[in-house]
C-alpha cells in the first residue's frame, strides 16, 4: 500500500505546479496543494514546490517538518518523530477535508531540500517550522515562521496538536485519530490462542513446575533483591551502567548517596544475595547436616563469608557516605572505590 | 515453682529452669516489650533535646493548626471547616478534605489527660504523639510476627527491629506530627487483625480488623495499601487453592463492614465503589462468593466432569468481569487510577503529565544507599526471612511473601514508601535472625551418630519431602554440634546487631531529627549555633503586618505561614489546585510588568521568599525554581518556557551569564536584591551554587523590601499600592533615583511631500 500515495503524489506534483504556474494567487494555491494534501498528508516537499507554498502573499498556514530520513545522517530523532507526524498529518486532513483550517502539514527531507536546509541555516535536524499567514482574517505581522521546540525528546502527534491548535486560534483543529492496527490485534489474539492450546496440550509438565515451592522461592528472591538494590531507580533514571574515572579505568561505584551506576546495583545485589543464602544456610542447612566434620567446615565457610560480605558492604557505603562512621575487619581502609570528591551532603 | 525444682548445681541451669517457667517468661516478655518501647521513644526525642519541643517540617504544620481548632471548637466545628485563610481568595473547604484521625486522636488524648486533670500544653501532645505511637507500633510488629512463627525470640527481636529502625523513625521522630506518625501503627495492627481473624475464620476478629482499617482510612491515604493489599492476598490464596470458609468469613466480614468504615470519611465518601485502586477489594469480594458458591455446589455433586466445567465457569466469570471493569473505567463510570497511585505503575506518567507531583523529593525514585541508610542489616537478613516463610507456607506466611514482594516494588520506585516496606522487613528479618539464633545459641548440642546407619532412612525421606517443600529444609534437623561453631557464628550476629543498634542512633541523630524549621550548624571551635531565620521571619509578620495580609510564597511554605505566623496564604502544600499554584509560579517567573497585575488581581500584600545564598543553605527558592517554572509551563505554554531560564549553552547559572528571563524573572530579582551590597566590590557570591555574582543588583519597581533575616534565609517585600499619579512603577521608581525622563529624540527624516 506504501507505494500509493508515493504515485499519487507524483501523479499530482506536475499537476500542482501546472496549475500552480497558470494561477499564483494565494487562494488558488492553497486549493491546488490542498487537493494533493487529501490524497497523501504530510504532503512530500521539494525545493520548488517548498518556494512556492511559503512565498510570502499567503492567507492560508504551513506546517513543514524538516528532517533528514535517510539511514546515513543517523539522525534518531527524526526517525523517531515520522510516524508521529505522519499520524498528526493524516489525522488532520482527515477531519479537514475542506481545508476550513487552511493548514497544510508537509515534510521535506534533506535530501530532497538541501538548498531550503542551506538558506535557512539549519545545522540540525528535525525542524519544525510554522509559517502563519500573512493575509486574511489570521493574518500575523512577522512573516517569520515560528519553531517548534523538540528539547524533551520525540513528541507524540497529540503534543504537537496542541501546539498547532495554540498557534492558530479560532479555527477547527481535528482531533488525532490513530489507525487501528487491525494486523497487530489478529496477531495478539491468534498467538495468545496458540499460547493458550499449548499451555493446555503441556499442562501436566508445567503443573509441577507451578506448584514447585523452590521455584517460587527463587522468583521471589530475585524480585526483592532487584527491588532493593536499586533497580527501579535504574530503570526511571536511566543511570548509566559504568562510568569512565578520567584516567582510562572504569568507575564502579557513582560518588553521592542519590546516585549510582547499573553495575553497581547489580554488585550490591549480588553481596545482599551471598549475604542471605549464607544465612539461610547457616539457619536452615547446617543444623540438617548429619555430618559433624563437614558441618562445622560449612559453618565455619559461610560465618567466614558473612563477614567478610558485610565488611564489604560496609566499606562500599562508606565509599558512598562519607561520614559514615561503622566498619568492621578485613576492610577497615577507606573503601578503594571511593573518589575523593564522595562525601556525601 | 517450677524455678525451685528444676534447681541444678551450676547457676547456668538454674537460669535456664527459670526461663522454662511460663509465668516467668510472661513477666521476661512484658518486660522486654517495655524496654522496647522505651527505647523507640527514647530514640526519638533527639530533637526535643537538642533543640525544643518544637513542631517539624511543613505538614505538621497543618496538622497542629487543625488540632488547635479542633479542641477550640468541638468535633461538629471541625466537620464543618471553611478555612477562608488559606487559598485565598478561593479558601477550602478544610474539614472535607482531610484526614481527621490524627486530630481527632490528639484531640481524644488531650480531654483524657484534661480529665484526669493533667494539664498538658496541647503542643506537646502534638510533639509527643509519634514516639509514643511507635511504642504500639512495636507491640503491633510483635503481635504479628508471633502468628507466623513459634519461636517467641523472632516476636521480640521484631518489635526491637520496628522500634529503631531508621525507616520508620525518618516519619515518627518527636515533632514530625503527621498523619504516618499513628498510621503505621494501625497498617500493621491491621495487618495482624487481618492474620489472625483469616486463621481462625472469626467474625470478631474480622470486625476489628475492619474497625482498626475504618481508624487508618481516617488517618492517612496510604490506607490504599491495605485495600489492595488485603484482596491481593486472598486472590494469591484462591490460586493456590486454598479457599477455605476461614477465608471467607474473614474477607466478607472485613470488606462490608470495612468499606463502610472507609465511607463514613467525607474526604473519601464513594471513592471506594468509584475509582480504580478500590476495585480489587470489590472485584475479589464478587469472585469470593462465586467461589463459595462453586465450592458448595461441588459438594453436593461429585462428578468430575462436572468439575471441570466449574472452573472452566469460573474462570470465564473472572475474566469477564475483568473486561466488565475495563469498559466500565474507559466509559468514564469508575475513575481511572488517580495520578499518584497511577505514577507507581506507569513511573514516567508523573513527570511529563503531573510536575507538582514528580517536584517533591519524597516521589522520586530510592537509589541503593537509601535502603541500607533505612535498614542496615535486616536488608540483607530480609530475603532470608521471606525463604524461611517458604518452608512453612501457611496462608499467613503467603500474606508475608506477597507484602514483601509489593512493599519493596513500591518502596523501590518512590522514597516514601519505604515506610511500608520497613514492618515487613522487621517481620521477615526478624524471623531469620531468630531462626539462627535460635540454632546456634542452643545449649545442648546432639549426641554424634554415626551416619552411615542413617543412610538408608535418609533416603526415603528425601524422596518424599521434594515434592512439598524446600530443598534446603528437606532433612530432619539435628542441631549444631560443636561449641567452637555455635561462638562463633552466635558471636558475629551479637557484632552485627550491636552495629545495627549503633547504626540506628547514628542516623537518628544525624538526619532524621532536625525539625527543619531551626537549623542548626557548627561553629569553628565546635560549639552548636541555631539558625533560626524561619520562626524569626514568620514572627515579623505575625507582628507587623495587618491580620489579614496576604502571603505569597511558594506552596512550601504555605502551612508554615499559616501555622506560625497567622496569615493568609495564596498556596499551600496541600496542593489541590494546580492552577492556583502554576499562578504563583507565573508570577515568580515572569517579568515584574506580567507578575505585578497578578499579584494585584490576588491581593497580595507581601512576597516571601527562601534564599540560601549568604549561608550554604541549598533548599531555597532558586534551586525550587525550575520546578515554579515548568508547574507554570504547563498551564501557560506560551508564556512561560523552561528553555528560557538556561543559558545558550544549556546551563542553569545565576550569575553574570545568567539568562536575560532568568536576570528578569520576580524570583531571581528578589533573591539578589541589594545582595551584592553585602561584600566588597566584585567579591559577591552565592555559597549554594557557588556562583560570582555582578556587583550592580538587580532593581525592583514594584516590590519594596520589608523584611530580611538574620542569615538571609527568608526574604520578605512589600507589594506597592498604585502610583498616585498614575504612571507605572518604573517610571517611578526612575524618577524616585533622580533619572530624568527621557525624551525621544524623534528622527526626522528629510521632509517628504505626502503623497496618497
Amino acid at each position: 500500500m506504501r507505494w500509493l500515495p508515493a504515485l499519487l503524489s507524483v501523479i499530482a506534483l506536475p499537476l500542482g505546479s501546472f496549475a500552480a504556474k497558470s494561477s499564483s494567487s494565494s487562494a488558488e494555491r492553497f486549493q491546488t496543494f490542498h487537493t494533493q494534501a487529501v490524497s497523501s498528508s504530510p504532503l512530500k516537499l521539494s525545493d520548488a514546490t517548498y518556494k512556492k507554498l511559503t512565498s510570502a502573499p499567503r492567507d492560508y498556514s504551513v506546517g513543514v517538518l524538516l528532517t533528514a530520513l535517510d539511514a546515513k545522517y543517523g539522525c534518531e530523532l527524526c526517525a523517531a518523530f515520522q510516524p508521529e507526524w505522519e499520524v498528526l498529518g493524516k489525522s488532520w486532513v482527515k477531519g479537514d477535508k475542506k481545508g476550513e483550517s487552511r493548514l497544510i502539514l508537509t515534510t521535506l527531507d534533506f535530501a530532497e531540500g538541501r538548498e531550503t536546509f542551506m538558506s535557512l541555516g539549519l545545522q540540525t535536524a528535525p525542524v519544525l517550522l510554522l509559517f502563519q499567514p500573512t493575509t486574511g482574517p489570521h493574518a500575523v505581522s512577522s512573516p517569520d515562521p515560528i519553531r517548534y521546540d523538540f528539547a524533551n525528546g520525540p513528541p507524540t502527534a497529540e503534543v504537537v496538536h496542541d501546539w498547532l491548535a495554540r498557534q492558530l486560534p479560532d479555527r477547527p483543529h481535528p482531533p488525532v485519530y490513530r489507525p487501528v492496527n487491525y494486523v497487530r490485534w489478529i496477531v495478539t489474539t491468534v498467538s495468545l490462542l496458540g499460547l493458550a492450546g499449548v499451555v493446555f496440550k503441556l499442562w501436566p509438565y508445567i503443573l509441577p513446575i507451578i506448584q514447585n515451592r523452590n521455584v517460587w522461592a527463587g522468583i521471589s528472591l530475585i524480585g526483592i533483591l532487584l527491588f532493593t538494590s536499586g533497580h527501579m531507580y535504574n530503570q526511571i533514571r536511566k543511570v548509566p551502567y559504568v562510568a569512565g574515572d578520567g584516567r582510562g579505568g572504569i568507575r564502579y561505584f557513582a560518588g553521592g548517596f542519590q546516585s549510582q551506576y547499573g553495575l553497581e546495583t547489580q554488585i550490591i545485589a549480588f553481596i545482599y544475595g551471598v549475604l542471605s543464602f549464607a544465612t539461610i544456610s547457616l539457619a536452615m542447612k547446617a543444623p540438617r547436616t548429619k555430618d559433624s566434620h563437614l558441618q562445622q567446615i560449612m559453618v565455619i565457610v559461610w560465618g567466614i563469608v558473612l563477614t567478610l560480605m558485610y565488611s564489604f558492604l560496609l566499606s562500599v557505603f562508606r565509599g558512598k557516605n562519607g561520614g559514615y562512621p561503622f566498619k568492621l575487619p578485613p576492610f577497615i581502609v577507606n573503601s578503594i572505590f571511593a573518589s575523593p570528591n564522595s562525601i556525601a551532603s | 515453682m517450677a524455678a525451685a525444682e528444676g534447681a541444678g548445681s551450676t547457676p547456668v541451669e538454674l537460669l535456664v529452669s527459670l526461663g522454662r517457667n511460663q509465668s516467668t517468661k510472661t513477666l521476661l516478655k512484658v518486660i522486654i516489650l517495655a524496654i522496647i518501647a522505651a527505647a523507640a521513644v527514647a530514640s526519638r526525642l533527639f530533637s526535643v533535646i537538642r533543640f525544643e519541643s518544637i513542631i517539624h517540617e511543613f505538614d505538621p504544620w497543618f496538622n497542629f493548626r487543625a488540632t488547635k481548632y479542633l479542641v477550640a471548637n468541638g468535633f461538629y466545628q471541625f466537620w464543618d471547616w471553611f478555612d477562608d485563610r488559606t487559598w485565598h481568595p478561593l479558601g477550602r473547604v478544610t474539614g472535607g478534605t482531610l484526614y481527621p484521625g490524627l486530630m481527632v486522636t490528639s484531640g481524644a488524648i488531650y480531654h483524657l489527660l484534661r480529665f484526669l486533670t493533667v494539664p498538658v500544653d496541647i503542643r506537646n501532645i502534638c510533639v509527643l504523639l509519634a514516639p509514643a505511637f511507635s511504642g504500639l507500633t512495636a507491640y503491633a510488629a510483635y503481635l504479628l510476627t508471633n502468628e507466623m512463627t513459634t519461636s517467641s525470640s523472632a516476636g521480640l527481636l521484631a518489635a526491637a527491629f520496628m522500634g529503631i529502625t531508621p525507616g520508620y523513625i525518618s516519619r515518627s521522630v518527636a515533632g514530625s506530627y503527621d498523619n504516618e506518625a499513628i498510621a503505621i501503627f494501625l497498617l500493621v495492627f491491621t495487618f495482624f487483625l487481618w492474620i489472625k481473624a483469616l486463621k481462625l475464620g472469626s467474625v470478631l476478629w474480622g470486625a476489628l480488623c475492619a474497625l482498626f482499617y475504618g481508624y487508618m482510612v481516617a488517618s492517612w491515604g496510604g490506607y490504599a495499601f491495605i485495600t489492595c493489599l488485603v484482596p491481593l492476598h486472598a486472590f494469591v490464596l484462591i490460586c493456590m487453592g486454598r479457599f477455605s470458609l476461614r477465608l471467607y468469613v474473614a474477607y466478607t466480614t472485613w470488606y462490608a463492614l470495612g468499606t463502610l468504615a472507609s465511607m463514613q470519611i467525607p474526604f473519601v465518601g464513594f471513592l471506594p465503589v468509584r475509582t480504580s485502586e478500590h476495585m480489587p477489594a470489590l472485584g475479589i469480594f464478587g469472585f469470593l462468593q462465586l467461589v463459595a458458591f462453586l465450592e458448595y455446589v461441588r459438594s453436593a455433586v461429585p462428578s468430575r466432569q462436572f468439575q471441570t466445567f466449574l472452573y472452566v465457569g469460573l474462570g470465564g466469570i473472572f475474566g469477564v468481569g475483568l473486561l466488565g471493569l475495563v469498559g466500565l473505567t474507559a466509559g468514564g463510570y469508575i475513575a481511572p487510577w488517580s495520578g499518584r497511585f497511577y505514577s507507581l505503575w506507569d513511573t514516567g506518567y508523573a513527570k511529563i503529565h503531573i510536575p507538582i507531583i514528580a517536584s517533591v523529593s519524597e516521589h522520586q525514585p530510592t537509589a541503593w544507599p537509601a535502603f541500607f541508610f533505612d535498614l542496615n542489616m535486616l536488608i540483607w537478613l530480609f530475603p532470608a526471612g521471606v525463604y524461611m516463610c517458604f518452608q512453612r507456607l501457611e496462608d499467613e506466611h503467603v500474606f508475608i511473601i506477597v507484602y514483601a514482594l509489593f512493599g519493596s516494588y513500591f518502596a523501590g520506585v518512590m522514597v516514601r514508601l519505604m515506610l511500608t516496606l520497613t514492618p515487613v522487613v522487621c517481620v521477615a528479618a526478624a524471623i531469620a535472625a531468630s531462626q539462627l539464633l535460635d540454632t546456634y545459641l542452643q545449649y545442648k548440642s546432639p549426641e554424634v551418630v554415626d551416619n552411615k546407619e542413617e543412610e538408608s532412612s535418609d533416603g526415603t525421606t528425601k524422596k518424599s519431602s521434594k515434592q512439598s517443600s524446600l530443598r534446603s529444609a528437606s532433612q530432619p534437623v539435628v542441631g549444631i554440634y560443636n561449641v567452637l561453631s555455635k561462638a562463633f557464628i552466635a558471636g558475629a550476629m551479637t557484632l552485627f546487631l550491636l552495629i545495627f543498634v549503633q547504626h540506628c542512633t547514628w542516623v537518628t541523630s544525624n538526619a532524621y531529627s532536625s525539625p527543619s524549621v531551626v537549623l542548626a550548624s557548627r561553629m569553628p571551635d565546635g560549639s552548636q549555633h541555631i539558625i533560626d531565620d524561619y520562626r524569626e521571619a514568620y514572627q515579623w509578620l505575625r507582628q507587623n503586618t495587618k491580620e489579614d495580609a496576604k502571603i505569597m510564597s511558594w506552596w512550601d511554605y504555605g502551612y508554615q505561614i499559616g501555622g506560625m505566623a497567622d496569615r493568609p496564604t495564596l498556596v499551600d502544600n496541600n496542593t489541590w489546585n494546580n492552577t492556583h499554584i502554576a499562578t504563583v509560579g507565573k508570577a515568580m517567573s515572569s517579568r515584574e510588568e506580567v507578575a505585578y497585575p497578578i499579584m494585584r488581581q490576588h491581593e497580595v500584600d507581601y512576597v516571601l521568599v527562601v534564599f540560601g545564598g549568604l549561608l550554604g543553605y541549598s533548599g531555597d527558592d532558586i534551586n525550587k525554581f525550575l520546578w515554579m517554572v515548568r508547574i507554570a509551563e504547563g498551564i501557560w505554554p506560551d508564556e512561560v518556557k523552561e528553555r528560557d531560564f538556561f543559558t545558550p549553552r544549556g546551563e542553569y547559572k545565576v550569575d553574570a551569564d545568567a539568562s536575560e528571563t532568568m536576570k528578569n524573572s520576580l524570583m531571581y530579582k528578589m533573591s539578589y536584591h541589594n545582595y551584592a551590597s553585602l561584600f566588597p566590590p566584585g567579591q559577591a557570591q552565592d555559597r549554594v551554587r557557588g556562583a560570582r555574582l555582578p556587583d550592580q543588583s538587580p532593581v525592583l519597581n514594584s516590590l519594596e523590601e520589608a523584611y530580611t533575616s538574620e542569615n538571609w534565609i527568608i526574604r520578605i517585600y512589600k507589594v506597592k499600592d498604585l502610583d498616585n499619579v498614575g504612571r507605572d512603577h518604573a517610571a517611578a521608581a526612575s524618577f524616585e533615583r533622580g533619572h530624568k525622563k527621557k525624551k525621544a529624540i524623534k528622527k526626522r527624516g528629510p521632509r517628504v511631500l505626502r503623497v496618497e
